[in-house]
């Protein structure tokens, strides 16, 4: 990506919109004139005239901008960076973390801690895996260098604690088997690109 | 013109006069917290929020749960501050406030029913001192106000205090001279001091009412008015975001809840001049019973000021002195002058 | 020995020596070529072809063509490009993308040369076949779905550890298209071909591995195919923190790291994942590699117990230690023993101590002449007194590697038969003889290398005794002509065919016997089988082991070797007998038996200090100190401190009683003051290797010559040798002392090791007495030992075997059935 745009340090001169402004009077009389002008022009009146506006709006058609925060919640953007969602196959429900270890490196406040193992199915399991959210500082990387999108960030931003260190389980983000359906796929850091498809080289397999 | 036969009202006794000064602090105490609401509530709509929605029905018992708070704060005073007046100081302020209401016409009379033990049959009157000299009184209690702030700014070894009170002493002198000569001119007319002759003399109805024929000193009285109050956009007392707060930097708990009142009873008693002496009094108005409509148009000042403070920005001092010596003091003699041009001619 | 030549790569000229492998030549001077399945000091295999670059305008492969001087070798043209990116393409058609729990993590040679190359696209393919992982043997995990077929293991396994328990199997897979051969580059299709039609699998065809489970094959996969058990999936190798160190199980002290990580999510300490070297130079054993969980965990400082220590230690007679030691702390022993007076008792370095004393007065040397970096330079190699299999690894895989890459011969002269040590070469001659004759087999030595007029005139005549000329009847193969007619069938016609057919004559032939080969058990034909064997042979090389140095006449063998040494043109070099025995036997003043009260350090005592964490006072294991050890090698090599230890430590007695230093390792530099060693700050000593594999570790001991004194040793008496039952003090393969038994990775019990068919005979418990005393056991059965002679380990402290056995390696006991 260029970075043409952020080396131009003319503000002022690209998007803004200057206000216009009348002249300064310089005599008294301009100045009192000028408080003449801006008492009876009407302005204070238009100032009035907007937040009867918006009173009566929020009132009666319903405008009212209040959302009443515990009871009801706004959507969040699906690249929000909340507490991590561990997510799974969509076929066969087996969660996805592969246990490859690149969100531990990577992770830059070292919150992400995994322990693995051989397991019977000769596969590489994870046996133990915390995230303790007093350390994490949501920058996404962990989301970002998953190579199997299985850690993710999810929604759920109320993590307010009493304690500073607050563990979570693998089993505690991973999503429950029975949610399955409901399960999103992260739009955020680390998500396959729209023309992911058109970027890669597909080995030949035509034997 | 209904001609009110002094003789036949009962005589007003001690008891009386005090019952009404209960009625008057209680009710006005009571209406200044439900102002903070009523504020608080027109605010938010205005900005297209809820406001206070949690105490009670639509927040109505907030009052309520901010008295007992205020009440129930610690009342905390400053080691350096000077401790007396820092106490006292805001005693006068609401003292002030409510001394002044007492010239102020509040409820129709009205008799005890003889059945209440004690007190049955005292009568108590509309107007608790019913003074000849009622505007002059109410603006010289009004007056004396400043001396709260003026005194707790001082008194609380505190830098934004001091700037409080001094900014007190400036803007409240100051605009004391353009409400007298504002409301100069209707009394030239009506000839007297006393809000009930004032009251009298607007009973033709709507188009009786004072400021069609003093619109200049109407509009003049309402910007001292706010001035006096302490509003926006003249609320430079206790500016946040210049002086912290003001004079009440270092004042907390319930001492801080009396400048408040004191504010609000303030307010109400410029909602009621402004309602008696310029916009007709409580004169029935039609088929609308003269106490209904005398409460609706202080409301209406009341809730101008509100509305005001939703969409006003607040100006600087040097603006606000400008404002009052350049501006309103000329235009306010050149309007007494006028006024006493077209009275001789 | 080779001369120095200028060779010319890229342009560039560089001196190098002459018969180097051009691949050797260039990475010594840092110069990059890739190559996969090569590996310094083993023969070259030829599987990847990476390597191929262009010499004097000829393509070879510059790991199997040797430089000469004037050439010019260009490491890459366009060609050659070209054919190292297919053969990267090739190794990439169904390779797992697995590379995300793959074990190797990032280490991967394969990753490394497909990213190298520029690999971005695939243009072969081929249906893949299905491969299932497998365990070899208790510590050996094979993935061959992720394996390359470089091959690097089975030739590290046959050349350089000698067990060739590996080799390419059938995979059974697709044949390639032949079309293929003429639209792909050459050397891509040829590597394919093998690639596709092999795989590793165990050579004696059941699965499972037979061989010493060193691990040398896991630690030079170059992929994640071959993994310890163990570690199979435990951890990322970027998580693992390296520490270099020494080896502490026996005297060779290889170079190794311990590679460390917290032990998991709730316990925080460190843990000691694997064990890896740098194995291009140096080849560890099973101990070495595995046996690394020995640490003796100590949460805090008992300053109780330490207090009774210091208490001991001040009315302490005796101080008895093993070899399992640094430096330091044997130099801090002997300071006590300087300062107090007691006695210092180390059973297996008292016995080498004797002998090198013994040996260094002839010799006029301290110490002996080579090590074992130069016995794998020679290409004739003799063994004696040593249980080449199970005393010392490195000895073996020198043993084993001269016959491999020198195309060397060996003798190898022990009592105890053992059927792996015939396998390391064709040239490999075996002595089992009676115990108690090593003077013998030095005597043999003698007689067949040493230059006759260098020998003293008794000496000559001794040996002359020994010969005589006899006739002997021997059959021999004869090609015989003989003319047939046959008759053909269908034409009927007869024809004369002559077809030369082998036939056995029996001639007499006048042969020289000799009484030593025939009292040693050698065979009747050795003096031809030695003639074919002393073919090409220019560098001899002599291993003496530990029964040397625990013969009742050791000190003749030692004036033997040290003639030897001056006469055969032969080096010697001598295999201490546990970890730190050639340090001890150098800085210690050791008294031979035990006195009054004894404090035990890793020893029964009575007060007892221990690694091992059963003893009175906790000391820190050889993994959790810093300090040097003396290697076989006479090198003395630094080892770190790998796990963290909260107890006190040796040094701190020391302050305790007046004596010690403010840290173990400001014992390094006052080692000068013994004989040999040299003022090096600890941290000063560098540990590792340089790219041309030359070692670069601690210092070496000096080995200060003096006139060499009086050496005439005597003759030998045949009645020395032992009869009946024997049993002989020696370790099972991966067991040396306490700490590898400790860790859990290395299972060979304590138990009475015989052949299969004498552990048959004595059933499944015996109970061994000595004489002195009886040792109760179980019989484990050696697949690879031979004879009836039965091997006791002593590597568990308190078996107290060293006792049981007094003076001496093989014992005539009585075996009883329980």
């Amino acid at each position: 990506m260029s970075l043409e745009q952020f080396k131009n340090r003319n503000v002022g001169s690209q998007t803004y919109k200057m206000i216009e402004s009348e002249p300064t009077p310089e005599s008294g009389m301009g100045r009192f004139g000028q408080v003449v002008k801006r008492t009876f022009k009407g302005e204070l009146f238009v100032g009035l005239y907007v937040t009867m506006r918006e009173m009566i709006n929020a009132l009666f058609i319903g405008e009212m901008h209040t959302v009443k925060y515990p009871l009801e919640k706004l959507p969040i953007s699906p690249r929000y960076r909340a507490i991590h969602d561990m997510l799974r196959l969509l076929e066969s429900g087996h969660y996805r973390c592969i246990g490859c270890g690149l969100c531990e490196k990577i992770c830059i406040s070292d919150c992400i801690k995994m322990d693995t193992r051989y397991d019977e199915n000769q596969r590489k399991e994870v046996s133990e895996y915390t995230i303790n959210f007093g350390r994490c500082i949501f920058c996404g990387y962990c989301a970002e260098v998953c190579p199997e999108l299985a850690i993710v960030h999810g929604g759920r931003y109320e993590n307010a604690s009493e304690q500073r260190a607050g563990f979570s389980l693998f089993e505690d983000m991973l999503t429950p088997i029975d949610a399955l359906k409901d399960q999103k796929e992260f739009d955020g850091f680390g998500a396959v690109t729209p023309n992911a498809d058109n970027a890669i080289k597909k080995t030949p397999l035509a034997y | 013109m209904e001609i009110v036969n002094v003789a036949v009202l009962p005589e007003v006794t001690s008891a009386g006069v005090i019952i009404k000064a209960i009625i008057i602090l209680a009710i006005i105490s009571a209406i200044a917290g439900f102002g903070t609401y009523l504020e608080r509530k027109i605010l938010a709509f205005m900005q297209r929020r809820l406001g206070p929605m949690h105490v009670g029905p639509y927040g109505l018992l907030q009052i309520a749960a901010d008295g007992i708070k205020l009440f129930t704060k610690e009342d905390i005073v400053p080691q350096n501050a000077n401790k007396l007046i820092f106490k006292v100081a805001p005693a006068i302020t609401a003292a002030t406030a409510f001394i002044a209401l007492a010239a102020v016409p509040v409820f129709p009379d009205f008799t005890i029913p003889e059945w209440i033990p004690l007190l049955g049959g005292t009568f108590v009157p509309s107007i608790a001192a019913d003074i000849n000299i009622g505007v002059l009184f109410i603006l010289g209690m009004m007056a004396a106000g400043l001396y709260g702030p003026l005194l707790a700014g001082m008194a609380q070894a505190n830098k934004w205090g001091i700037i409080g009170s001094a900014r007190t002493a400036i803007q409240f002198l100051s605009y004391e001279v353009v409400t007298g000569l504002s409301i100069l001119a209707p009394i030239m007319l009506v000839g007297s001091l006393s809000l009930v002759e004032f009251n009298n003399y607007q009973q033709g109805g709507f188009s009786s009412w004072m400021m069609w024929q003093q619109p200049v000193a109407f509009v003049l009285f309402l910007i001292a008015g706010f001035a006096e109050t302490n509003r926006t956009p003249f609320d430079l007392l206790e500016h946040e975001a210049e002086v912290v707060s003001g004079y009440a930097t270092e004042y907390s708990g319930m001492r801080w809840g009396m400048f408040f009142i004191g504010e609000y009873a303030n307010m109400i008693t410029v909602s009621v001049l402004a309602a008696v002496i310029f916009m007709g009094g409580y004169n029935d108005l039609g088929f609308i019973a003269g106490w209904l409509i005398v409460v609706l148009k202080i409301a209406f000042v009341f809730f101008l000021m509100l509305w005001v403070r939703a969409s006003w920005p607040h100006i600087r001092p040097d603006q606000l002195m400008w404002l009052c010596w350049k501006v309103l003091m000329p235009v306010a003699v050149v309007n007494v002058v006028i006024t006493g041009f077209v009275m001789m001619v | 020995m080779s001369n120095e030549i200028t060779i010319k790569i890229d342009g560039i000229e560089y001196k190098t020596q002459e018969g180097e492998y051009i691949l050797n030549a260039a990475r010594a001077n840092d110069i990059f070529i890739p190559a996969i399945c090569y590996l310094t000091r083993c023969s070259p295999t030829l599987a990847c072809r990476i390597c191929l670059v262009e010499a004097d305008g000829k393509r070879v492969y510059a790991c199997n063509a040797k430089v000469k001087d004037g050439m010019e070798v260009t490491t890459s043209t366009e060609e050659i490009l070209e054919e190292r990116r297919a053969i990267m393409e090739v190794y990439d058609v169904n390779h797992p993308l697995q590379c995300g729990v793959c074990d190797q993590s990032g280490e991967c040679e394969l990753q490394n040369y497909t990213l190298e190359l520029g690999v971005d696209s695939q243009s072969y393919m081929i249906p893949d076949t299905k491969r299932e992982a497998t365990d070899w043997s208790s510590v050996l995990h094979y993935d061959p779905g992720l394996c390359i077929v470089c091959e690097r293991c089975t030739t590290v396994c046959k050349d350089m550890i000698g067990d060739a328990a590996i080799k390419t199997g059938p995979r059974g897979g697709t044949a390639l298209d032949k079309g293929l051969k003429d639209t792909m580059p050459k050397d891509a299709y040829a590597m394919w071909n093998k690639l596709q039609k092999s795989v590793i699998v165990p050579s004696n065809g059941t699965g499972q591995t037979d061989c010493s489970d060193c691990g040398e094959c896991v630690a030079v996969c170059p992929v994640g195919a071959l993994v310890s058990r163990d570690f199979v999936y435990t951890t990322n190798a970027w998580d693992l923190k390296r520490i270099p160190a020494t080896c502490a199980h026996c005297s060779s002290g290889c170079q190794i790291y311990y590679e460390t990580k917290p032990t998991s999510i709730e316990d925080s300490s460190e843990k000691i994942y694997r064990v890896t070297n740098e194995w291009n130079y140096v080849s560890l054993c099973g101990a070495g590699r595995f046996g690394y969980d020995f640490e003796n965990r100590v949460e805090g400082k008992d300053s109780e117990a330490f207090g009774s220590a210091v208490a001991a230690l001040k009315k302490a007679e005796t101080i008895r230690f093993n070899s399992v030691i640094s430096n330091e702390e044997a130099l801090m022993l002997q300071t006590f023993k300087e300062k107090r007076g007691v006695k210092l008792v180390n059973q297996d370095a008292y016995a080498f101590q004797k002998f090198l004393k013994a040996y260094s007065r002839p010799a006029g040397k301290l110490l002996y002449g080579s090590d074992f970096k130069e016995v794998m330079k020679s290409d004739f190699v003799i063994s004696v007194g040593s249980a080449l299999r199970n005393d010392n690894p490195n000895a073996r895989y020198a043993f084993n590697n001269v016959q491999k890459m020198n195309k060397g011969a060996g003798l190898y002269f022990h009592p105890v038969g053992d059927t792996l040590v015939p396998t390391f070469g064709k040239n490999v001659e075996c002595f089992a003889h009676k115990p108690g004759l090593e003077e013998a087999a030095l005597y043999l030595i003698l007689d067949l290398f040493a230059k006759k007029e260098d020998l003293p005139e008794k000496v000559v005549s001794y040996l002359d005794g020994f010969h005589s000329k006899g006739r002997k009847t021997i059959k021999e193969r004869v090609m015989e002509s003989i003319t047939e007619t046959v008759v053909d069938k269908e034409t009927g016609n007869a024809k004369e065919v002559t077809k030369k057919v082998p036939k056995m004559v029996e001639k007499e032939v006048e042969v020289e016997n000799n009484a030593l080969v025939t009292l040693l058990g050698g065979s009747d034909s050795f003096a031809d089988t030695f003639e074919k064997m002393m073919k090409k042979k220019e560098r001899f090389s002599l291993i003496v082991g530990e029964d040397l140095y625990f013969h009742p006449k050791a000190e003749n063998l030692a004036a033997l070797l040290a003639m030897i040494e001056s006469t055969c043109g032969m080096e010697v070099v001598m295999v201490p007998p546990k970890t730190n025995s050639l340090g001890v036997a150098l800085i210690c003043d050791l008294d031979e038996s035990p006195a009054g009260y004894t404090v035990g350090y890793n020893e029964p005592g009575d007060f007892v200090l221990s690694a091992l964490g059963d003893g009175d006072l906790d000391m820190p294991a050889m993994n959790q100190q810093e300090g040097t050890l003396t290697n076989m090698n006479k090198q003395v090599t630094p080892t770190n401190a790998a796990l963290e230890y909260h107890g006190y430590e040796l040094n701190d007695l020391m302050s305790a009683v007046g004596l010690g230093r403010h840290l173990t390792v400001d014992w390094t530099p006052a080692l000068a003051e013994k004989r040999g060693f040299q003022a090096f700050a600890f941290d000063d000593l560098p540990n590792g290797y340089s790219n041309s594999g030359e070692e670069q570790r601690g210092y070496a001991l000096k080995n200060p010559g003096k006139r060499a004194g009086n050496n005439m040793p005597q003759a030998f008496d045949e009645d020395m040798a032992l009869d009946g039952e024997i049993a002989y003090r020696c370790n099972p393969q991966r067991q040396f002392n306490d700490f590898s038994d400790k860790a859990h990775q290395i299972f060979e019990t304590f138990a009475l090791y015989a052949s299969p068919e004498r552990a048959e005979a004595l059933g499944e418990k015996v109970e061994v007495d000595f004489g002195s005393g009886t040792l109760a056991c179980s019989v484990v059965a050696d697949e690879r030992m031979e004879g009836d002679i039965v091997k006791i380990p002593d590597f568990k402290s308190s078996k107290d075997i060293y006792t049981l056995f007094g003076r001496d390696r093989y014992k005539n006991v009585t075996i009883r059935k329980v």
